[in-house]
């Protein structure tokens, strides 16, 4: 019976083991080189090389530390009005759009749903979150991305999940952050645009296989 | 050993950034770049949302440096806030449900074609191999693996920073190297295609 890895890695680490292990270890070859192996790559992740920080840091750095708390809060809100005329445009492609897919799909007919009529203000951030959830479960429902696609629509897709993701951490760190009441909507908000636009690359990226 | 412990900031310059003074903070940015940015990375992966966080790190570094009391290293409390930064995006819902950060079935995980023209030197160095066979490691197994085995975190440290239990950090690393082994033992042929990393 050899040491198990969690041993290994115990006895590799100096941390207390069992006295069996060792005195197992020392006369098991096997056992020894598996030893040695996780040493090995340990060494081998401590000497990767570093990465260069990416060009002009430092200036975003300093931009943002130049920025006051109140200034910020203030483009924020600007970003907000931006990204809220932003989805007025976005939604009426979007239903054109999936009036076009109603009529080859049933799961299409799920994101009509979702995509009501715009208020005249914005929806509560519970409003926004249900929206992003509902859009979420339609994504999931739609097959999985072909292993050979168009680098545009890759490329797309990767963007909107890259801004996906960056909203995703501003709002993860809302509390941290202070956000007010208006600026969390703003990011949900804008999350449901993102994911708007997901859903209907996905819906194109899939529409062409099934033509 | 971590890249942190060569960070030499003197006690001066950090009582002169705590003051306010530009050039001490430039100069304090100077010495933990590198460091930070590769800790950030190797955490991360994913460059974009990297070069997000460092700059986060470095933003909240400066802005509360008069908090830094001078008690343990300076370059472990930069990287504090580095690590946590990382593992709050980690774990934030929205990236967790949709990269299967917590995804113990490693099958599950979507499939990818690695480009060989991106990784040109992958085979033929032994570094390329770990780097790569660490990025397709789930995002969380790989965080505990480079905090322990490199950064030199405990597990009971890594454990709290999860808000999880020293044995899960025990078993992660166990399931880390298990993992890594069965990557690096692939023949190169069968190494073209691989599960994604979670954040990739």
């Amino acid at each position: 019976m050899h040491a198990r890895i969690e041993h290994l890695l115990s006895l590799r680490d100096g941390e207390p083991v069992s006295a069996d292990v060792p005195e197992h270890v020392s006369q098991c070859a096997i056992c020894t080189g598996e030893l040695q192996r996780l040493s090995a790559i340990r060494e081998q992740m401590r000497a990767l090389p570093q990465f260069e920080a990416p060009e002009l840091a430092w200036e975003r750095v300093q931009g943002a530390l130049a920025v006051p708390e109140r200034d910020r809060r203030f483009r924020m809100s600007k970003i907000g009005i931006a990204a809220a005329a932003a989805a007025v445009v976005t939604f009426t492609v979007i239903a054109l759009v999936v009036g076009h897919f109603d009529r080859r799909s049933g799961a299409a007919t799920e994101l009509a749903k979702i995509e009501a009529p715009l208020p005249q203000g914005v929806p509560p951030v519970d409003q926004l979150v249900a929206q992003s959830q509902q859009l979420e479960q339609l994504l999931q429902k739609l097959p999985d991305r072909p292993r050979v696609e168009r680098v545009s629509t890759a490329a797309t897709i990767d963007t909107i999940e890259h801004r996906i993701q960056f909203l995703d951490f501003q709002l993860s760190n809302a509390p941290e952050a202070d956000l007010s009441e208006e600026q969390s909507r703003q990011l949900w908000r804008e999350r449901v645009e993102l994911m708007d636009s997901l859903v209907k690359v996905r819906y194109a990226e899939a529409g062409a296989l099934w033509f | 050993m971590s890249h942190f412990q060569g960070i030499e900031v003197a006690a001066e310059v950090v009582r002169a950034a705590q003051a306010g003074e530009p050039r001490a903070h430039e100069a304090i940015y100077r010495a933990c770049r590198r460091p930070l940015y590769t800790l950030i990375r190797r955490l991360v992966v994913r460059g974009a949302i990297a070069d997000e966080l460092f700059q986060e790190t470095f933003v909240e570094v400066l802005r509360n440096i008069g908090a830094y009391s001078g008690e343990g290293a300076f370059g472990g409390w930069v990287r504090s806030i580095a690590v946590s930064k990382c593992l709050m995006y980690l774990r934030s819902p929205w990236h967790r449900s949709l990269l299967y950060l917590d995804n113990d079935d490693e099958s599950a995980a979507p499939v990818v074609l690695l480009d060989p023209a991106s990784h040109p030197d992958a085979q033929a160095s032994a570094s390329a191999d770990v780097e790569r066979a660490l990025a397709t490691l789930p995002a969380l197994t790989r965080s505990v693996v480079w905090l322990h085995d490199v950064e030199g975190y405990t597990h009971v440290e890594i454990g709290r920073l999860l808000g999880r239990t020293a044995s899960f950090s025990k078993s992660q690393l166990a399931r880390a190297h298990v993992r890594l082994r069965e990557l690096l033992e692939q023949p190169a042929g069968s190494t073209s295609c691989t599960h994604a990393s979670s954040t990739c």
